[in-house]
């Protein structure tokens, strides 16, 4: 049996360890642990970003039919991630601030940071500018479901307003308290 | 006025034949001498040989005695460690070329890079892949241009060579044939006979071993077979788990495992 990559039907490309049977155990010897771990971490953010994916859960490994069947899983070989193994990859990336633990103080769902919170806040900044909307104040809504859809729609709130937080510290945003809740403004500035 | 050398058109014409004959002789001359010291090349090659064959091991035992080759070498404009590979002189007689310390240096280098995806093990087919990727095409034309031994491709013979030039660093290097498949071993423990049955195995079967197939095929005992598999995956890390096949705790070894 060779080992092959391979394409899954949301069109994303395995690799080719994938296919390997013991890739799927969380291994006893630490540094094949950690060889392992750092493959499915690449793999793991690699998947979210192509299919757009923010959350991640310990029970996604537990029961199927869920987004994450293709990687967690693999009908080939008849294997799937244990859920102990999964939750010691989510413990590794959150402390390699690949991933924060969303809600915080629990420890069965991540927030995946296939970009950086820093880099979000760029991309925040770069849409306010190009659509114009400096200065005026916007809803949270505005943001993550905008008329035209931008590489920020569906962004989830928790990691939106760590992009904000990163801003505000350059005074490039700012949080305002308006009547339906909250609203940011954001403003030219320099980095 | 003088008859050669007089005015005229017809002067221009005596001067430019005059030249091309003085040419002519020149590039004979200069030929000839080319061809009188290749001849001497050769010969000083011949005798250089033959002294290093009849020295050489006392080149390579003797310090001293090798010290005085060397500066015999460097008095005549020669250096004995420049040394190509093929069509080389000296230093391949002697056995200490540059050539085969560089490769020598890029097997650690790859073998050290590899050693936690494959436990120190690495397929002989696989190291000559890396290293011919490693040392690029461009490397090798430089090579040529200076007049060493052509090809360019490594061997599964340079590599045996080389490794033989690392064993005085006592780095462990060694060259073992398991299953009639050779492996570059780059781990400093030894590696039992009970490791080198489970390497051949897993060969033979695409990577995965199961204690039963030790106990079935070499007659182990339960208890050996397990030693043997677990020191290979906890202390070695030789191996993979998979704690899922159906038929109880499989390993699987990488280096054994066909990648496409």
């Amino acid at each position: 049996m060779a080992l092959s990559t391979h394409t899954t039907s949301t069109g994303y490309l395995l690799p080719s360890i994938h296919s390997a049977p013991p890739f799927f155990t969380q291994q006893p010897n630490p540094t094949t642990l950690s060889i392992a771990t750092e493959q499915w971490i690449r793999l793991i953010l690699g998947y979210a970003r192509h299919r757009k994916l923010f959350f991640l859960r310990v029970e996604d490994a537990e029961t199927p039919g869920n987004d994450w069947d293709e990687v967690l899983r693999n009908e080939r070989i008849n294997r799937k991630l244990l859920p102990t193994y999964l939750s010691y990859i989510l413990d590794t990336m959150v402390k390699k601030n690949l991933a924060a633990y969303e809600p915080p103080k629990q420890t069965r769902a991540v927030l995946l940071h296939w970009r950086l919170p820093e880099e979000w806040a760029e991309a925040l900044h770069e849409w306010a500018t190009s659509t114009g909307q400096l200065n005026s104040i916007l809803t949270f809504y505005d943001i993550t479901d905008p008329p035209l859809e931008s590489s920020l729609t569906g962004i989830p709130i928790p990691l939106l307003r760590k992009a904000i937080a990163i801003l505000a510290k350059t005074n490039r945003a700012q949080i305002i308290t308006i009547a339906d809740g909250e609203g940011v403004r954001f403003f030219t500035g320099n980095k | 006025m003088h008859r050669l050398t007089g005015p005229g058109l017809s002067a221009f014409d005596r001067h430019t034949q005059s030249q091309r004959s003085y040419a002519l002789l020149s590039n004979q001359l200069s030929e000839k001498q080319i061809k009188n010291l290749h001849s001497q090349l050769s010969s000083f090659r011949t005798a250089l040989t033959s002294f290093a064959v009849t020295h050489r091991d006392r080149i390579q035992r003797d310090p001293a005695f090798r010290h005085q080759f060397q500066q015999m070498c460097a008095s005549i404009g020669v250096d004995p460690l420049a040394g190509p590979r093929r069509g080389g002189w000296w230093a391949e007689l002697v056995g200490m070329g540059d050539w085969a310390y560089e490769l020598g240096v890029q097997i650690v280098d790859v073998c050290v890079s590899t050693r936690e995806r494959n436990g120190g093990m690495i397929e002989m087919g696989e190291l000559i892949r890396v290293i011919s990727k490693l040392r690029g095409l461009d490397k090798e034309k430089e090579k040529d241009k200076i007049g060493f031994g052509g090809g360019g491709e490594i061997t599964e013979e340079d590599i045996v060579r080389s490794i033989k030039t690392l064993e005085p660093l006592g780095a462990g290097y060694q060259v073992v044939d398991i299953g009639g498949r050779k492996f570059v071993r780059s781990v400093v423990k030894e590696l039992d006979q009970d490791q080198a049955a489970i390497l051949a195995l897993a060969r033979a079967q695409s990577g995965r071993v199961m204690e039963e197939d030790l106990v079935s095929q070499h007659g182990w005992t339960r208890e050996r077979a397990r030693v043997a598999l677990e020191n290979m995956l906890l202390r070695d890390g030789m191996c993979w788990v998979d704690a899922q096949d159906p038929n109880g705790s499989a390993y699987w070894v990488p280096s054994a495992m066909r990648w496409d």
